[in-house]
């Protein structure tokens, strides 16, 4: 290594005291009907009560989500309200990243004293998505109706063209080849598949009752509707839509929640089932591509990261990524040199869906459980966003008991 | 017990002889009831010609407002002035009570009862000067429980009216930190009737709150008395359970009232935050003082005593994320509510706090406990409840240091303990049992056969049951959370109908003569089915007297199918068909001759009672067919015309009844109609009418 950098020194994430939603298919669940912020910010008190950690011991709360929501701008203070709590905070976004950016504006908030127990509650809902009318003098109607989720996939303002064209793009510039590409969904699902029949996806994921008005139930939220088993043919039969893109290749929308905490080490021995585990933030890196190449980009944050830190891959016990396209894990692997077979062993975003603000925090908490089950070791995190941006961040697990 | 007064033996102490108003035997055996209302009138506010008034200051808050309606429209018909004293700066919540009035007593009463009020400003430091025109000759202090603040007022109408007996509403100040008595109300002050009261000995005040149809109840002299330790209390550990496993306030307080019966944060919402969540933490805080950690207040009632933010969330945030407990947690969840709830109720007991009936009612008729406190533990066994606090201390161990009196829960083997609800008194040749729960329930069930097993082992075979005069003041039949285990399981309803129809038959067989004496109100469903098996019934002319159970819909299930009718004759089978087929009531003495045997002035009830007890009346009893019944109606003629399908199986479910249990024999009926009670219970019509609608607002969570 280059540098035994340490990312935040005062902060840690204590182990065992997070959790997320199932992140149903969009449409497809109760949670199309309900307000996203109020459901993420009550199955967080759900999810800490399960977890022993009362949200009394909350000094602070980071949301991140990327799709308007009503109330929003409350944001913080109300989701806080919900279950009780008069504590502060604030509200961040950055696309697909906002999962881990929340992860590292709590870590800040900790590492600078300002509150040493930071919840980060990150949320979205793409079903019915909410349509902003804006003021646009340069059109003739002089007003603009965006949906917010389906026309901003369609349409980057920066380069004129749609996420899908990105992958497309960027398959062509590494000359990827569909077969490997079809290989590569073929693995995630039955990576995916597997973790769940393990009961690894219980660690993470706590089902969820919803009551409609009137306190009758609404429906339970205990799978991520919508994924099936798929088959190698299948995958192969599929229609391109772009170079390397098929149907298969690419996430779907979805909707969830994900939370943890971020503290100092002395809460998190006290807060955390297990005070012998230590989770420390390493470093991070955040790059932009060049236009229309964002499936490139977590790569090259990858890389920035090691070319800062020194790690390298072998250096690595887990690691997991936000792939919206599986062209994204094929570009990793050629930059990387790296088996895509050894990423993203426990499930993905491309099979689990694409809630947007909490898809990175599952993905973190994930990663996070599979080194503990590993005894320890760096846990590496990164993704795409839109803009070309690609995030990147190493995570560092030590299972103290296991010494 | 020997009562020294009346040379009676009871099985234990009456609750009304802690007023100083005697037993319920030695006011039959005078004909008369112990006080009246007239002559205490005189005794407190001056004779007619000289009336003063009743000053009630804080008039306008919430329990000022409530007691000032309250008060003034028992107290009008003697000619009382009440004043409302307040703050200048008061918002009227007199004027708010109006609607109610009108609602209760019709425009003309309502307008003569407010006709009596009269209501006064004043900065708080010097009494108006027109005070004094009205005479003031009692004071009942609602102002802020601020005790600084409390002292103060007392000096400045001591020194403007010296020897005005003085009584403080307070919820929590012993009367030894206040320096005057308490009248501590319960809540919804306009209409709950019960006081506890805090004073050397039963004074004329608190007899004449009984006397006005009130229910005074004499507590010790300790801090919150006993509905604030016990509302306060439940409170608090919903509150601390919260805390520990951030549950929503109001999921855990389905839970608790499911299992317990109160809700106590909807309570305090209902109330109005603000206002109870201080007082909540303000008896809890000097609680705490004075006992330990077991009262501490949580951090967010401390912080809501300030904000008086309500513990519900606004409608536009209508929770989204149920919460289901496994079996552990819903027991972990059971011993956090109970344990605290048994540990400061162990306090209780061993300070002595009140008769045990008492304290027990309080927690029924105040606090809206299923079981009160004591009847709670009685249930659990001592062994089981000490189990239970034990367990809530391996969480709290900080609770366990302190005010924690294991021993204390022995007292419910007492015989206090034992007959919290029924209790019996005899003279060596007449008995009275009288009720003390204006519902009727299994632990009233096996406390009267306890009484009439007490009763038959002194020998007594002349009987008199009624209610106790003082905590029931009617009796409206039975507890219908009795029948939720019937709801599907007609067996359960069937078996409930069988144990309970064999008490009430005791008192026919197993007396020589049973009179069932009705007072008060309104006597219905159960209560009445019970009072009829007694060989005579006599009733308070104006009380009401009905089978509602049809309006449930019910199928009675105490032999009120049956057991009337074989004492009736042809034409009162129609009324006694139309009764149980309409749900109306009927004035007592519109029944004479085909419900009941009498009926008269409550002094015409109380001596003919006695006198048909010793043998000296000349009251004729009915005669009673025990063989089948022949000729019996289908229907009732007038009834009012069916709304819905529930209420056409209901009538339909009756008739059925009536026709098979009258067409059996007295000793098969008695299956016969508690097969059809128990089965109609697992039908639609009941489990979409009150009883289901009920159950499933209480019981699935």
């Amino acid at each position: 290594m280059k540098h035994d950098t340490v990312l935040y020194p005062r902060a840690r994430i204590p182990y065992g005291t997070w959790g997320a939603s199932y992140f149903p298919a969009w449409q497809t669940s109760a949670l199309a009907e309900v307000n996203i912020g109020q459901f993420a910010a009550e199955s967080m008190n759900r999810i800490l009560g399960l977890r022993r950690v009362p949200t009394e011991a909350l000094e602070y709360l980071v949301l991140g989500s990327t799709i308007p929501w009503h109330w929003k701008f409350w944001n913080a203070p109300l989701l806080a309200a919900t279950f009780g709590r008069r504590i502060p905070g604030f509200h961040l976004e950055q696309a697909c990243a906002t999962g881990l950016q929340a992860v590292l504006a709590a870590a800040a908030q900790v590492d600078g004293h300002g509150g040493d127990v930071v919840g980060v509650l990150t949320f979205d809902r793409t079903s019915d998505s909410p349509v902003g009318v804006f003021p646009e003098r340069r059109s003739y109607e002089r007003t603009i109706p965006i949906n917010d989720v389906w026309e901003n996939f369609g349409f980057d303002p920066a380069t004129g063209k749609a996420m899908i064209a990105t992958a497309g793009a960027a398959a062509r510039k590494h000359k990827l080849d569909r077969q490997e590409i079809d290989e590569i969904v073929f693995c995630r699902y039955e990576q995916y598949f597997a973790a769940k029949h393990s009961g690894f996806l219980d660690k993470v994921c706590v089902p969820l009752d919803l009551l409609n008005l009137q306190g009758k139930p609404l429906g339970r939220i205990d799978q991520d509707t919508g994924v099936r088993q798929i088959t190698l043919e299948s995958l192969r039969q599929m229609r391109e839509l772009d170079t390397c893109v098929t149907g298969g290749g690419q996430t779907h929308a979805s909707d969830g929640m994900a939370t943890l905490l971020v503290t100092t080490a002395e809460r998190a021995a006290e807060l955390s089932p297990r005070p012998e585990i230590e989770i420390r933030l390493v470093a991070r890196a955040e790059v932009r591509a060049n236009p229309s190449l964002m499936p490139e980009a977590p790569s090259l944050a990858v890389m920035k990261l090691f070319e800062r830190t020194g790690v390298s891959m072998k250096d690595i016990a887990v690691a997991k990524c936000h792939n919206p396209f599986a062209v994204n894990d094929a570009i990793f692997s050629k930059l990387l040199d790296h088996d895509w077979h050894d990423v993203n062993r426990t499930g993905c975003s491309l099979v689990w869906g694409h809630p947007q603000g909490p898809t990175l925090t599952r993905s973190l908490i994930e990663g996070l459980e599979e080194a503990v089950e590993l005894g320890g070791g760096k846990v590496l995190l990164f993704g795409c966003a839109a803009g070309d941006v690609g995030v990147a961040a190493i995570f560092d697990v030590t299972d103290r008991g296991s010494r | 017990m020997v009562n020294k007064g009346t040379q009676t033996t009871s099985m234990r102490a009456h609750t009304l002889d802690t007023l100083g108003l005697g037993t319920p035997l030695a006011a039959f055996r005078a004909g008369r009831l112990p006080a009246d209302a007239a002559s205490l009138v005189d005794t407190i506010f001056g004779p007619a010609n000289d009336r003063g008034s009743l000053v009630i200051s804080g008039a306008n808050g919430i329990v000022g407002a409530g007691k000032t309606m309250q008060f003034a429209s028992r107290l009008q018909p003697f000619g009382v002035t009440v004043v409302g004293l307040d703050m200048a700066n008061a918002p009227d919540g007199i004027g708010r009570k109006y609607p109610g009035l009108v609602a209760s007593f019709g425009v003309e009463q309502a307008a003569k009862i407010m006709g009596s009020v009269v209501q006064m400003k004043y900065d708080g430091r010097t009494l108006p000067s027109a005070l004094a025109g009205f005479k003031p000759r009692f004071l009942l202090e609602a102002i802020p429980e601020i005790l600084a603040l409390k002292r103060a007022h007392y000096a400045l109408f001591r020194a403007a009216f010296p020897g005005i007996p003085i009584r403080s509403v307070t919820s929590g100040f012993p009367a030894r930190e206040l320096g005057v008595g308490v009248a501590h109300p319960a809540f919804p002050h306009e209409i709950n009737k019960i006081f506890e009261i805090v004073e050397e000995t039963p004074s004329a005040s608190t007899q004449l709150l009984w006397a006005l149809g009130l229910i005074p109840m004499e507590v010790s002299d300790d801090w919150s008395f006993i509905l604030d330790v016990i509302f306060c209390g439940v409170t608090l550990a919903a509150l601390r359970y919260h805390a520990s496993s951030n549950m929503p306030y109001w999921k855990i307080d389905k839970f608790v009232r499911k299992y317990f019966g109160p809700n106590p944060l909807r309570a305090h919402d209902a109330i109005g935050a603000k206002g109870a969540d201080f007082l909540t933490w303000s008896c809890l805080h000097h609680l705490a003082k004075e006992y330990g950690a077991v009262f501490e207040p949580t951090a967010d009632l401390t912080e809501r005593k300030d904000t008086g933010q309500n513990w519900y969330p606004p409608n536009h945030l209508r929770p989204l994320v149920d919460w289901a407990l496994t079996p552990e947690a819903d027991d972990e969840l059971r011993t956090a509510i109970a344990g605290p709830v048994i540990q400061m109720t162990s306090l209780m007991l061993h300070e002595r706090r009140s008769h045990l009936a008492q304290m027990n009612a309080i927690g029924e008729l105040c606090a809206q406990f299923r079981r009160g406190v004591v009847a709670m533990i009685r249930s659990m066994g001592a062994d089981r409840a000490i189990a239970t606090v034990e367990a809530w201390h391996a969480r709290h161990p900080e609770a366990a240091t302190s005010a924690w009196y294991p021993d204390a829960l022995d007292a419910v083997n007492e015989p206090e303990g034992q007959q919290l609800y029924v209790n019996a008194e005899h003279d060596g040749t007449v008995g009275v049992i009288t009720l003390s729960r204006e519902s009727y329930t299994s632990d009233v069930d096996e406390e009267l056969n306890r009484a009439i097993g007490w009763l038959k082992a002194a020998g007594i075979d002349r009987v008199i049951l009624s209610g106790d005069f003082h905590l029931s003041t009617q009796m409206v039949g039975a507890d219908t959370t009795e029948f939720f285990p019937a709801l599907d399981d007609a067996s359960a309803g069937q078996a409930l109908a069988e144990r309970w129809s064999a008490t009430a038959r005791r008192l026919h067989t197993e007396f020589a003569t049973s009179v069932g004496v009705i007072t008060g109100k309104r006597c219905l469903g159960g209560m009445l089915e019970l009072m009829a098996h007694c060989h005579v019934v006599v009733c308070t002319e104006g009380t009401q007297l009905g089978f509602p159970e049809v309006t449930l819909p019910v199928v009675p299930g105490m032999e009120a199918c049956h057991w009337p009718f074989r004492k009736a004759t042809k034409e009162g089978w129609t009324r006694l068909l139309g009764l149980l087929l309409s749900g109306h009531a009927v004035r007592a003495d519109q029944a004479v001759g085909w419900l009941v045997d009498a009926s008269g002035s409550i002094d015409e009830v109380l001596s003919t009672a006695w006198a048909l007890a010793a043998g000296t009346s000349n009251i004729k009893r009915r005669s009673f067919e025990e063989g089948a019944l022949k000729g019996l109606p289908g229907t009732a003629p007038d009834l009012p015309a069916v709304e819905g399908p529930a209420l056409d199986a209901a009538r339909k479910a009756i008739v059925d009844s009536v026709h098979a249990s009258c067409g059996a024999p007295l000793a098969e009926a008695i299956h016969v109609q508690a097969r059809h009670s128990g089965a109609f219970m697992t039908s639609s019509a009941c489990r979409k009418g009150r009883v289901g609608s009920e159950f499933a607002k209480t019981m699935v969570v």
